[in-house]
């Protein structure tokens, strides 16, 4: 059964010292001056939670809370210093629609290539090409390479062809889609029914007005850690109280 | 996942071999597509240094165009396949940087698909082997096939540098700058654009060929592609050498750093 368990994880990131490594700075650290401190930010801070199967649960918290280092570590991009990550299941990180797309490869291969990504199966492809092309109401312009295609036209058939998987833990961040308003709306209902069709979905989200309509479970969290994790009505509730009375 | 250990990632990253041959192959095809000439640029390229530096060498060192011309070909060829394995294959985990950080597939997918890439590349300009061989009419035999295992030990080197390379290169950014002025000096010292016997004559100097390890990698592809006939023994000896220190140096780094790459990109 799909389901997501952490255990006191601790993520951080070194501001400036691994990002500006170079040979001759690791060899002045090591043979003489001390190693300049590192500024240490600390993305998350024991985290323990426990995500089971069948579960739809929503993450809120203000920028830099914690909310994206928390899916990336689910997803097994970020591995933790300390604490333990189990998954089980494939997990689908979508947090963008667009890695993999090259400009100067056509429609058609750029969904072939996304989609290889996203984790489907050659043969998933083939089967559901048409279906993609269809939603990105592209036609003839899938031959053609994506440089020539309008931001409008690009985010369709990235979101046609992202929204395509069948993920059994789908992660999900700041989904927003852009286009026209008829593509929006359609747009919605295809991210309901993926969402729908995903065993595990974990969505972090600022619209505290869809969140309540789709995850039962919602938790908040505040400078990494976990403040407060339960029913949605409940957390959300807590959150926007707490900001009226900060405002 | 994040429960699995460094070598099941490696080993499923090999088994995704429909993404990063797919990637790989897409690297190769992009490269050319907007250009007018496309897939005959390497040829040209590889045209112009072989005539340029062929006829000079050829005049000033007394050879025969018609061996030496053939000979530098090869050597150019398999340069370039080593070369590119640590210049751009040192990039291979940096320019993936969008990918790891978004997808979660084990980072190892992009450093086959930069083998991918590079060694499919060399394969398209060996092709230019093919025609120089046949102009200079090349003697073919049966030992002409040990050319395959020698590419393959070489192909071998290849993806173990560009794994060596894209780690330490993606911690410490000027490696692959050191990697390439590396590979510049070790041109001037290999036997590429001379022919080893000048060397070999000279006993002082004969050691700068017999302990480069790069000489014996070029070696085993081009003494059955030029003479039909095998390299000698301790080539075959010194590139599985190189090929047992390539691999057990790709161990240690990917072990080293293997967790903390994506915080380096």
């Amino acid at each position: 059964m799909p389901h997501i368990q952490l255990d006191h994880v601790n993520l951080e990131f070194q501001v400036g010292a691994e990002r500006h490594d170079t040979v001759k700075s690791v060899l002045r650290n090591g043979l003489g001056r001390r190693r300049v401190e590192a500024r240490t930010v600390k993305a998350l801070r024991d985290v323990t939670l426990s995500i089971r199967s069948g579960e739809r649960v929503g993450l809120i918290g203000h920028n830099g809370a914690g909310k994206s280092s928390l899916l990336k570590v689910m997803a097994g991009i970020y591995p933790p210093q300390r604490g333990t990550v189990h998954t089980e299941g494939h997990v689908c990180p979508l947090f963008e629609f667009v890695t993999g797309f090259e400009m100067e490869a056509t429609g058609w291969e750029n969904i072939r290539t996304r989609a290889l990504l996203l984790g489907m199966s050659p043969k998933e492809i083939d089967q559901k090409i048409d279906d993609i092309a269809a939603f990105s109401n592209l036609r003839e312009f899938l031959d053609i390479p994506v440089r020539h295609y309008s931001s409008g036209m690009f985010v369709r058939l990235a979101f046609a062809t992202s929204t395509a998987v069948d993920p059994q833990i789908l992660l999900l961040d700041e989904v927003m889609a852009a286009g026209d308003a008829a593509f929006i709306e359609s747009a919605r209902h295809r991210m309901n029914e993926l969402m729908e069709r995903a065993n595990v979905v974990v969505f972090a989200s600022h619209s505290l007005d869809v969140l309540p309509t789709f995850c039962d479970r919602t938790i908040l969290l505040r400078h990494g850690q976990v403040v407060i994790d339960g029913p949605t009505a409940e957390v959300v509730g807590f959150y926007t109280s707490e900001e009226s009375a900060r405002a | 996942m994040t429960n699995e250990t460094t070598f099941q990632a490696v080993i499923r990253s090999a088994s995704l071999w429909h993404i990063w041959s797919r990637l790989g192959l897409q690297d190769v095809r992009l490269k050319f597509r907007r250009s007018a000439i496309g897939p005959a640029w390497p040829f040209v390229n590889l045209a112009v240094m072989v005539l340029s530096i062929g006829f000079i060498y050829a005049n000033l060192l007394g050879q025969n165009p018609r061996e030496f011309i053939p000979y530098l070909t090869i050597g150019m060829i398999l340069w370039g396949y080593l070369t590119s394995s640590i210049v751009d294959g040192g990039n291979a985990l940096i320019h993936a940087e969008g990918y790891i950080k978004q997808i979660s597939l084990p980072i190892y997918v992009y450093i086959f698909r930069s083998f991918v890439s590079i060694s499919v590349t060399t394969l398209i300009t060996m092709c230019a082997f093919v025609i120089v061989a046949a102009m200079y009419r090349v003697p073919l035999g049966p030992a002409t096939v040990l050319a395959v295992p020698g590419l393959v030990m070489v192909m071998a080197a290849s993806l173990l540098l560009i794994t060596i390379f894209a780690h330490l290169n993606a911690r410490f950014r000027d490696v692959a700058h050191i990697g390439a002025v590396s590979m510049q000096v070790l041109f001037y010292v290999t036997p590429v654009i001379f022919p080893a016997a000048l060397l070999r004559h000279r006993r002082d100097l004969s050691l700068v060929i017999e302990l480069n390890p790069m000489y014996h990698l070029l070696e085993v592809v081009r003494q059955p592609l030029l003479h039909a006939a095998a390299a000698g023994w301790h080539s075959y000896a010194a590139v599985a050498a190189v090929i047992a220190v390539l691999a057990v140096t790709a161990a240690a780094v990917i072990a080293t750093f293997q967790r903390r790459i994506v915080f380096a990109l």
